[in-house]
C-alpha cells in the first residue's frame, strides 16, 4: 500500500464526481492507498454498532418512533420553521432562513466582521462543508479553526471528508504523524495517538482561548424549546460553543423536530448506529443564547452572549416535494450506512462521495443540494446489496434512493447504456444462448469474444463468464418428471412451486433440481413453475420502468399460485429480496406485495418452518454419520440477511451436528453484475479479499471443510480466487441425503 | 411496602447498575454517605496533589454540602481568568445520573458548573444517588428535568473525553481525561 502523503491524486481533485475519469481515478486512489485504514475503522465501528444495538432492548422500535418523529417533522417543517423562529427570538437570539449557500455564507460572514472577528473556532459541520463556509471566511480575512481532531488533520492535508462522523477515517496513525512532521516544525515526538492528540490539542486550546466566534452544527433542534443537539466526543463542541460570547449554530432546516422532549428518542440511537456506543462522552441539550456567563478568556470585552441559528434550505425544501428524495431528508447523518456497505469499507468517501456527503446516503444529499445528478454518479458504488437496510435508525430505504439516482443519471445522459441493456436485458440473451449453449460458451470466452465485450458492453476480461447449462432446469425437470420420478402426492398439506428464477433455469439448473429431487425425498409435493424475469437484473441497473413492468407481469402468476395453495420457493437470494422487499415499490400494489411477500421462501427457511410446525423430521432421511467432516463455512448472501433469511441454513446444518462457521462479511463484493464491470472490477476484487481470507483460514483449520454460498454470484467470486468446490446449501444437502 | 421502601429499593438498584456502567467507561466512581463530613473527605482525596481545585457553585445539590471543602485553601470558587483557563482539576454537581449509560447530567447554567467540568484534565462530578434514571431518554421525562428552576441546557458526560481520530483510541482530548464520580446515597453505601 502506498502512501497517501505522497500519492499523485490528491482527494480534492477527484471530489467533484460530475467531472469526467474523476470516479475512476478516485477508486483508483482509494484502492492505492486508503482501503487499508478505511477498512479497519469502518469495520470498527460496525462490530461495535451491532454489539451497541443489541443493548438496546426495544431497538427496533426505536427506530420506528424516530421515523415516525421525522416523517412528522418533515411534513410540518414550515410551521416547525416558524415556531422555532418564535421560540429563540423570544429569548433574544437570532435566526437567519438561508435559500442558498451563499445566503448562508454571507450572513455568518457579516455577523463575524460585525464583531471585528479576527479568530473562529469551528466544530464539525458537514453542512458548513455543504456552503463552502472556510473558504468565504477566509477570503474575509477570517482564520478558521477546525478544532475536531479528524477536521484538524484534513485542514493540515488539505482533503475534504472520507466519512460524515469521521472524517479522516482513511488515514492511519503512521500518516497522520507524517503529515505533521512535514506541516509542523516542532521537536515534540509525533509517532504515538497520545503524542499526536497532545500535540492537536495544544495547538488548538490556544486557539479556545483567543478565538471571537464559535460556529457549530446542530444534530438536530428542536422547535418547541429553541434546544440544539451536540453529540461528540472531544470536548471542542462543548469549547466552541461556550468559550466565545458569540455562537452561530448551522443547520439544515431538516434537523428540525417538534420537540426537546423526542431528543430521548434520537440519542441512544445516534450514538449506538454511530460510532457503536451507549452515548458519546458529550451529549450537550443547549436553549442558546446560554446563562453561562461571558468567559472572556480572549482577552475580549462582551458583555453578552449572542447566538445565532443559521437554518440552511439549499435545496432542502424541493427535496422535501420530491417523491423520491423526500426521504433523505429523515437522515440523521449517523453512517451507519457507510460502516454496514462493502464498497464503502473498501473505497471510502473521496471514492464513494462528492465533495462532502458521502457513503449510500450521500449520493441523494450531493443531488439534492447541489441540483446537479452528475455529482451524484458515486451512487453506482451502490451495488443494492441492502445492508444499510436493517441498520439504519430511521428506516430509509437507502438502496431504492440510489436506483432512483441510477434511473435519473442514465435519462440525464441519454438513456440506458449497452451495458445497462445487457444486464437489465440479460433474461433475453440467456433465452437465445440456451439454443446452443455449448457454443455460446465457447465464444464468449475466446479472447476476441472478451475484448469486445469489455470495449462495448465494458464487461471486465478477467472475469469468467458463468457458463450456461447445456440443459435448461425447465427441461431437466421435465424428463425428470416423466422419467424419473412422477409428482406424487405428500404427507405434508401444502405444496410447494419451485421458482424458476433467469439464474437458475439458464445457469445453474443444478441448484434448482437439487431443491425438487431434496423435497420430492422427503416428501414434500413440489413443482416448478415457469421461467420469468423477475425484474431484478433491471432494478440493479436503473432501469426502474423496465423492473416495475417485469414486477407487474410476474406478480399475478405468482398470486395465482398462493391462491391455488402452493409456497413459493426461490433459490436465488437476489430473487426473494424482490418478492419480499423491492416489489413493494415496484409493484405499487401493497396486497399484491404482502401476499407474495408472505408466502415466499429461501427453501431452508421453508425446511425450518415445517420443521418448527411439526410437519418434518429430518433425521428419519437422513445418515450421515459417514461424512468426512462436521465443519461448515457458509457465506449468508447479502440481501438474504437484509430480509431475515440468513440463518435458517445455519441453523438446519446445526441440528444436523454440523459446526457451521459463517463468514461476517457484509457482501461479497460481487453483488451481481457489479463485479462483471470493468469499471468496478478492482472495487468488487478488494471487497472479495475479507470473504476469500476466511475461507481460506476456514480450510486452513480443517482443508475438509464444506464451503457453502447462497448466492450465484457470491459463489462466482469465491470461485474467481479459491479452487475448492462450493455449493448452494441445497446441493449439498442433497449430497448427504445420497 | 410503602411508596417510599419501593423508592429506595429501585433506585438501589439503578445505582448498582450506574456504579457498573461508569467503571466500564473507564471513569472511577465511589458511593458515599450523604453528608458534608463524608463529602469533603472524598474531595481532597480526589483532588490530592492539586495545587487548586475549581469548585462550581452546585446547580442542584445543596451548597451546605460542600461547605466543609470550600475550607480547604485549594479551593477556589470565584476563579480569575487566568485561573479558569489553568486550573487542572475541576469539582461540580450533577443533577442526575444514567444507569445504563453511565453518563452525570450537568448544567450550563449562571454557575461555573460547566467550565469547571470541560476545562480542567480532572472532572470530580458529584451526583444524588435518588436523580439515578435507568436510560438516556428517561432524563427528559423524570422530575428533575421539568423543573422550572433548572436551567435547561446541559450536557451528558458519559466518561473521559476521547478520540481515534489519531489512529487508536486516545483518552483525553479538548476535554477532562479523568472523570471522578461521587455517588451520594442516603442509605449505607456498602449495600450498593
Amino acid at each position: 500500500m502506498g502512501n497517501i502523503n505522497d500519492y499523485r491524486i490528491k482527494p480534492r481533485q477527484v471530489a467533484d464526481k460530475a467531472v469526467q475519469g474523476a470516479l475512476q481515478e478516485a477508486i483508483g486512489l482509494a484502492l492505492d492507498v486508503e482501503t487499508e485504514a478505511l477498512r479497519h475503522n469502518t469495520q470498527t465501528f460496525n462490530q461495535n454498532r451491532y454489539i451497541a444495538v443489541q443493548k438496546i432492548d426495544d431497538y427496533e422500535d426505536l427506530k420506528q418512533r424516530a421515523r415516525n418523529i421525522k416523517e412528522e417533522s418533515i411534513a410540518d417543517l414550515p410551521d416547525l420553521i416558524g415556531t422555532l423562529t418564535k421560540t429563540i427570538e423570544g429569548r433574544g437570539g437570532h435566526v437567519f432562513l438561508a435559500k442558498s449557500r451563499t445566503e448562508a455564507t454571507g450572513y455568518i460572514t457579516n455577523v463575524c466582521l460585525s464583531h471585528r472577528a479576527r479568530l473562529v473556532v469551528k466544530a464539525k459541520s458537514i453542512t458548513s462543508e455543504e456552503i463552502g463556509l472556510n473558504h468565504e471566511l477566509e477570503n474575509a480575512g477570517i482564520e478558521v479553526a477546525e478544532t475536531d481532531l479528524a477536521e484538524f488533520i484534513l485542514q493540515v492535508s488539505k482533503e475534504q471528508p472520507s466519512h460524515i462522523v469521521a472524517p479522516a477515517i482513511h488515514r492511519s496513525r503512521e500518516t497522520i504523524s507524517e503529515l505533521f512532521k512535514r506541516n509542523f516544525n516542532t521537536d515534540l515526538p509525533l509517532e504515538t495517538g497520545e503524542e499526536l492528540t497532545r500535540f492537536a490539542r495544544d495547538i488548538l486550546r490556544k486557539k479556545f482561548l483567543s478565538a471571537d466566534i464559535g460556529i457549530t452544527g446542530a444534530n438536530l433542534i428542536a422547535a418547541d424549546e429553541g434546544a440544539i443537539l451536540l453529540v461528540e466526543s472531544e470536548g471542542n463542541i462543548r469549547l466552541t460553543s461556550q468559550l466565545p460570547a458569540v455562537h452561530i449554530a448551522v443547520a439544515g432546516i431538516e434537523k428540525i423536530i417538534r420537540r426537546t422532549k423526542d431528543f430521548g428518542t434520537f440519542i441512544e440511537l445516534l450514538a449506538a448506529s454511530g460510532t457503536g456506543q451507549s452515548l458519546t462522552s458529550y451529549t450537550s441539550i443547549l436553549e442558546p443564547p446560554v446563562e453561562l456567563p461571558v468567559l472572556n478568556l480572549n482577552g475580549r470585552t462582551d458583555s453578552k452572549r449572542e447566538f445565532h441559528l443559521v437554518l440552511v434550505d439549499n435545496g432542502r425544501m424541493q427535496m422535501r416535494d420530491d417523491e423520491d428524495l423526500r426521504e433523505t431528508l429523515f437522515c440523521i447523518r449517523c453512517s451507519a450506512c457507510m460502516n454496514s456497505c462493502a464498497n464503502f469499507q473498501a473505497v471510502g468517501g473521496h471514492a464513494f462521495g462528492g465533495e462532502c456527503y458521502t457513503g449510500g446516503i450521500g449520493g441523494a444529499w450531493t443531488l439534492g443540494t447541489t441540483g446537479n445528478i452528475d455529482k451524484a454518479k458515486f451512487a453506482e458504488l451502490c451495488t443494492g446489496c441492502s445492508r444499510c437496510v436493517p441498520n439504519c435508525p430511521v428506516k430509509i430505504d437507502i438502496p431504492g434512493l440510489n436506483a432512483v439516482l441510477k434511473s435519473r443519471l442514465m435519462e440525464h445522459s441519454g438513456g440506458p447504456s449497452f451495458q445497462q441493456r445487457f444486464f437489465s436485458d440479460f433474461s433475453k440473451s440467456a433465452d437465445i444462448a440456451a439454443m446452443a449453449p455449448g457454443l455460446v460458451n465457447w465464444i464468449s470466452n475466446l479472447p476476441p469474444t472478451r475484448a469486445i465485450m469489455e470495449k462495448v458492453i465494458h464487461i471486465d476480461r478477467r472475469r469468467k463468464i458463468p457458463p450456461f447449462a447445456n440443459r435448461t432446469l425447465s427441461k431437466q425437470y421435465l424428463q425428470y418428471r416423466k422419467a424419473d420420478y412422477p409428482a406424487q402426492g405428500g404427507e405434508t398439506t401444502s405444496s410447494v412451486v419451485v421458482f424458476a428464477d433467469v439464474y437458475t433455469n439458464f445457469n445453474n439448473p443444478g441448484v434448482g433440481m437439487s431443491t425438487v429431487r431434496v423435497f420430492d425425498r422427503f416428501g414434500i409435493p413440489v413443482k416448478l413453475s415457469r421461467v420469468f424475469d423477475d425484474g431484478r437484473g433491471a432494478q440493479s441497473q436503473g432501469l426502474l420502468k423496465d423492473a416495475s413492468k417485469r414486477a407487474g407481469e410476474l406478480a399475478p402468476y405468482l398470486v395465482d399460485l398462493i391462491g391455488g395453495g402452493d409456497e413459493i420457493i426461490v433459490m436465488e437470494p437476489s430473487v426473494l429480496s424482490m418478492f419480499r422487499r423491492d416489489y413493494r415499490t415496484l409493484l405499487s400494489n401493497e396486497p399484491q406485495f404482502e401476499r407474495i411477500a408472505a408466502h415466499s421462501f429461501d427453501p431452508f427457511e421453508y425446511l425450518e418452518k415445517l420443521t418448527a410446525e411439526g410437519h418434518l423430521e429430518i433425521n428419519r432421511h437422513l445418515n450421515i454419520t459417514s461424512w468426512n467432516t462436521r465443519h461448515i463455512f457458509y457465506h449468508a448472501h447479502c440481501q438474504m440477511k437484509t430480509i431475515g433469511a440468513g440463518n435458517s441454513a445455519v441453523d438446519f446444518f446445526s441440528r444436523l451436528r454440523f459446526t457451521v462457521d459463517t463468514s461476517n462479511v457484509e457482501c461479497c463484493g460481487m453483488a451481481g453484475s457489479f463485479g462483471y464491470k470493468k469499471e468496478y472490477y478492482g472495487v468488487s476484487k478488494r471487497v472479495g479479499d475479507d470473504l476469500i481470507d476466511q475461507i481460506k483460514n476456514a480450510l486452513a483449520a480443517d482443508p475438509a471443510a464444506v464451503i457453502l454460498a447462497s448466492g450465484t454470484s457470491c459463489r462466482e467470486q469465491i470461485r474467481s480466487e479459491l479452487t475448492v468446490p462450493v455449493y448452494h446449501p441445497m446441493e449439498f444437502l442433497e449430497q448427504l441425503l445420497a | 411496602m410503602t411508596g417510599v421502601t419501593e423508592q429506595t429499593e429501585y433506585s438501589a438498584d439503578l445505582a448498582g447498575v450506574f456504579v457498573e456502567s461508569v467503571r466500564n467507561l473507564g471513569a472511577t466512581v465511589e458511593v458515599i454517605k450523604k453528608s458534608p463530613e463524608t463529602l469533603c473527605v472524598s474531595l481532597q482525596k480526589a483532588t490530592d496533589g492539586e495545587q487548586f481545585v475549581l469548585l462550581a457553585d452546585p446547580d442542584f445539590l445543596e451548597p451546605e454540602l460542600f461547605d466543609l471543602f470550600r475550607q480547604d485553601k485549594r479551593v477556589v470558587s470565584q476563579p480569575t481568568k487566568e485561573q479558569l483557563s489553568t486550573i487542572h482539576a475541576g469539582v461540580t454537581d450533577a443533577f442526575c445520573g444514567v444507569a445504563s449509560t453511565g453518563s452525570v447530567c450537568v448544567s450550563v447554567s449562571k454557575n461555573l458548573t460547566s467550565p469547571a467540568s470541560l476545562l480542567t484534565r480532572k472532572h470530580i462530578a458529584v451526583v444524588d444517588a435518588g436523580t439515578i434514571v435507568q436510560r438516556p431518554r428517561d432524563v427528559f421525562s423524570a422530575g428533575s428535568f421539568s423543573m422550572k428552576n433548572l436551567n435547561r441546557s446541559f450536557s451528558f458526560i458519559t466518561g473521559p473525553s476521547a478520540t481515534a481520530d489519531m489512529g487508536p483510541l486516545v483518552i483525553g482530548v479538548h476535554g477532562p481525561g479523568e472523570l471522578h464520580i461521587i455517588l451520594l446515597s442516603g442509605r449505607d453505601p456498602h449495600g450498593v
